[in-house]
């Protein structure tokens, strides 16, 4: 038996884990682009740095949106129940 | 029989409208003896930790590293980890995107191999770092244009997509748990996502597999690509090889399926899946193996022939220095280890049971980590300069970390035993029920379609 | 903008290793350990004696070659360094920057000629030579990679004193710990670029030649090998 206020909380904490996915894809994403500029800014073969960018990024951020895909899909097929977590 | 699953002497209650109950046995009803176990490899894990200590202390002169052999047995153990980390998750995908029906039992233990190699993998640089505390200074003033750098990047990627692809087919079974009562509630509640298993649901984490299983092949053969650029992008003899790239990607599945193989056995052993690892799976398996230890001696003997014949002085000093230097042994182990005992062993049915694989299994992981140690340390050891050849006789240290690091492997899937099923019981259920109508539905479409291919299949139910 | 570049005159180099024991001195090296340096094959020098045995016995020669880093123009060693912290300088010098250094040894293990150090413990100095140290060399520690640098301290300060004094500079305002201190003037530092110097002109000689140059890494520290007779084809005389 799950109180409705422990569902909230695990639903909280679900909602802040996505957050913090998509924070870490993003974060990654502007390490990469940083580097790049750096390697523009030094002339230090900028060309490799954007081509790594190019594939590493849409990478990272593919895996989080599957995983936001999955996230919000789950909740939308969810059938809505009475509230109190019973199966 | 099982060793971690009961307390001795007693059996569980059987639920009888459930099948695969016995998959769950590693959460529901851990034995004592896990505690046991969890608290020694913990020592191990810990003793070598403090043993590091040493290294953090005086610095990286605790170790046999020297010059010219820079590189040791941490980049050795950093390549070999990695390497196993095709196994799961590259094994899984195409086995799923092949539809191969006996996969079912083995995805699951093959991602959660790469997931825990790859961390353990992933870490190893970190040792190897003469002034770990300025690691940051990869994210302040860090170079895209390195192999190390590309190496980071793409070792992230493959975590980050392996854990995506573990995790998704595990939530229904994750919400299994839940909906059984497991304990800790909080964690499957939390990891459930809110699971029902109505068929909108099954559809959405279908399609999230069906992404991930093609984006994960090309990230986890750049993984290993990328790692053998490391020595390739390099000039010194016996690294500067074109070869490289495939030849790793190679030799990663190779040792990847031969750890899958050995976890598998073991875990087999220890919670009683006999019914669920079939002599068959490990019969296709081991085929696979035999293949792949062809392909990996063909490689092999192509670079070794293409340096023999160049006859050029540096990468000949290296080639002796392997085959008949202070290297033979472990270079010809490596041969007799990947090559010549597996394929004896696997060529012949007789012989390609669980015993002879097991065997096989083992020698191809350690002679694949002597490959690596080939690969690492003769051409560090010769230089092109006319100095007298290097030598490499790891430490204490050295050897601790590795240990620690088969500890750490050991641990993880004991931990991921205890809290989440080893063999994925969605997958099973639905082999049971839908999969054989499926596959004569797919059978009869290769086949020409004239009246007698009308006959009905007796439904399987569930 | 100057090159800065090197030659070493092999018919005159005695093998004395006066400027290796100069360049430790210069730049602040840490005191080798013997058993770290021979049991362990840890030796530490920027600027080593390399020996090199040629003929049979009992024709055996032996001669030595100094060897600092080469400071090529196409250097494997930079490429390779994960944070920049070896790079290749305006004026030809591949530097390191020892405070970024993570301690990889990438590029050791990436370099032809061997000509990085690592320091696998905490540098000491014996005695009292920390208190002489040179002040214009900062002191490194343990877990990063060093080597030669041309005495680029004594660049920079050359060119300070010439702007001080209004003048330009000029060949021979600069020279290395290892040039000062060789007996027999085997060794010529100078820049390049500049045509009146006398490295550029002992650099374009026909004995010069630079080690594994097949390897495309362009190296600056250039040899003028040994003639056969004894007499030197240094036209620049010195």
């Amino acid at each position: 038996m799950q109180s409705r206020t422990a569902t909230r909380w695990i639903e909280l904490l679900q909602l802040m884990s996505m957050f913090a996915i998509w924070v870490f894809v993003l974060g990654i994403s502007a390490w990469i682009l940083y580097l790049v500029r750096l390697s523009h800014r030094w002339n230090d073969v900028p060309s490799a740095s954007v081509g790594i960018s190019i594939v590493a990024i849409p990478v990272f951020v593919t895996g989080a949106a599957v995983l936001t895909y999955v996230f919000v899909g789950l909740r939308r097929g969810a059938t809505p129940n009475p509230g109190d977590g019973e199966e | 029989m099982t060793s971690f699953t009961n307390n001795p002497g007693t059996t569980p209650p059987v639920d009888s409208n459930f099948e695969d109950a016995v998959l769950l046995r590693s959460v529901e009803h851990p034995g004592s003896q896990l505690k046991v176990i969890i608290t020694l490899l913990g020592m191990v894990i810990l003793g070598c930790w403090v043993l590091f200590g040493r290294q953090i202390l005086y610095g990286l002169g605790v170790t046999g590293l020297n010059q010219p052999v820079a590189w040791g047995f941490y980049i050795v153990n950093f390549v070999f980890f990695i390497g196993i980390s095709h196994a799961g998750t590259l094994i899984s995908a195409i086995l799923r995107l092949a539809d191969a029906e006996w996969r079912r039992p083995i995805t699951r233990m093959a991602e959660v191999i790469t997931v825990i190699v790859l961390g353990i993998g992933g870490v190893h640089p970190l040792l190897d770092q003469g002034r770990p505390d300025r690691m940051l200074n990869i994210f302040t003033s860090g170079r895209l244009q390195s192999p190390l750098l590309w190496d980071v990047t793409s070792i992230t990627a493959y975590l980050m997509a392996s854990t995506v692809y573990l995790f998704i087919p595990m939530i229904p079974d994750i919400a299994l748990l839940r909906d059984r009562g497991a304990r800790p509630r909080w964690l499957y509640e939390f990891l459930a996502w809110g699971w029902q298993g109505t068929p909108r649901q099954h559809h959405v984490i279908e399609r999230a597999m069906g992404i991930m299983m093609v984006l994960v092949i090309p990230i986890a053969v750049s993984v290993h690509t990328v790692i053998s650029y490391i020595f390739a992008m390099t000039l010194q003899p016996g690294w500067h090889s074109t070869i490289f790239g495939p030849y790793f990607v190679v030799g990663a599945i190779f040792s990847g399926i031969a750890a899958l193989l050995v976890v598998m056995i073991a875990l087999r052993k220890a919670f009683g899946l006999h019914d669920y690892l079939k002599e068959i799976h490990f019969a296709h398996l081991s085929k696979l193996l035999l293949i792949m230890s062809l392909i990996w001696f063909y490689f092999t003997f192509s670079e070794y022939l293409t340096a023999f014949f160049g006859n050029e002085p540096s990468e000949m000093r290296v080639f002796h220095y392997k085959f008949s230097g202070p290297y033979a042994p472990f270079f010809w182990g490596m041969v007799v280890c990947n090559f010549v005992i597996p394929v004896l062993i696997l060529s012949f049915k007789r012989t390609r049971k669980i015993p002879g694989i097991l065997v096989a299994s083992i020698l191809i992981v350690i002679g694949m980590w002597l490959e690596r140690l080939n690969i690492v340390v003769p051409s560090l050891a010769n230089p092109r300069l006319p100095v007298s050849t290097g030598f490499y006789i790891p430490s204490l240290v050295e050897w601790g970390m590795f240990a620690g690091a088969m500890a750490t492997f050991v641990l993880g899937f004991v931990l991921f035993s205890r809290f989440f099923p080893l063999i994925c019981v969605w997958e099973m259920k639905e082999g049971r029920e839908k999969a054989l109508q499926e596959t004569v539905k797919r059978v009869k479409s290769y086949l020409p379609d004239t009246s007698s291919s009308q006959t009905t299949v007796p439904n399987s139910g569930g | 903008m100057a090159r800065w570049g090197m030659t070493i005159d092999l018919d005159r180099c005695t093998g004395c290793g006066g400027c290796m024991s100069a360049c430790h001195q210069e730049n602040n090296l840490a005191s080798a350990d013997l058993e770290e340096s021979e049991r362990n094959s840890r030796p530490f020098h920027w600027l080593r004696l390399l020996p090199e045995f040629s003929g049979t016995y009992p024709d055996v020669t032996l001669r030595y070659l100094p060897q600092p880093c080469f400071h090529c123009d196409n250097p494997p060693c930079i490429k390779v360094c994960p944070v920049g912290a070896t790079y290749l300088g305006e004026e030809g010098i591949v530097g390191q920057i020892y405070a970024r250094c993570i301690g990889c040894r990438y590029c050791m293990a990436a370099c032809p000629y061997m000509a990085k150090v690592f320091n696998w413990y905490e540098p000491e100095w014996r005695g009292d030579l920390k208190k002489r140290a040179n002040p214009d060399v900062s002191l490194r520690n343990k877990g990063v990679v060093e080597k030669c640098t041309l005495c680029h301290h004594r660049i920079i300060r050359a060119r300070e004193k010439a702007r001080l004094e209004g003048k330009a500079m000029r060949d021979g305002d600069v020279t290395t710990a290892c040039q000062d201190s060789c007996p027999a003037r085997a060794i010529q530092f100078g820049d390049l670029d500049n045509s009146e110097s006398r490295v550029a002109s002992l650099s374009q000689n026909s004995r010069a030649f630079g080690v594994h140059d097949d390897l495309g890494t362009r190296p600056k520290v250039l040899y003028l090998a040994e003639t056969r007779d004894g007499t030197s084809l240094d036209p620049g005389g010195s």
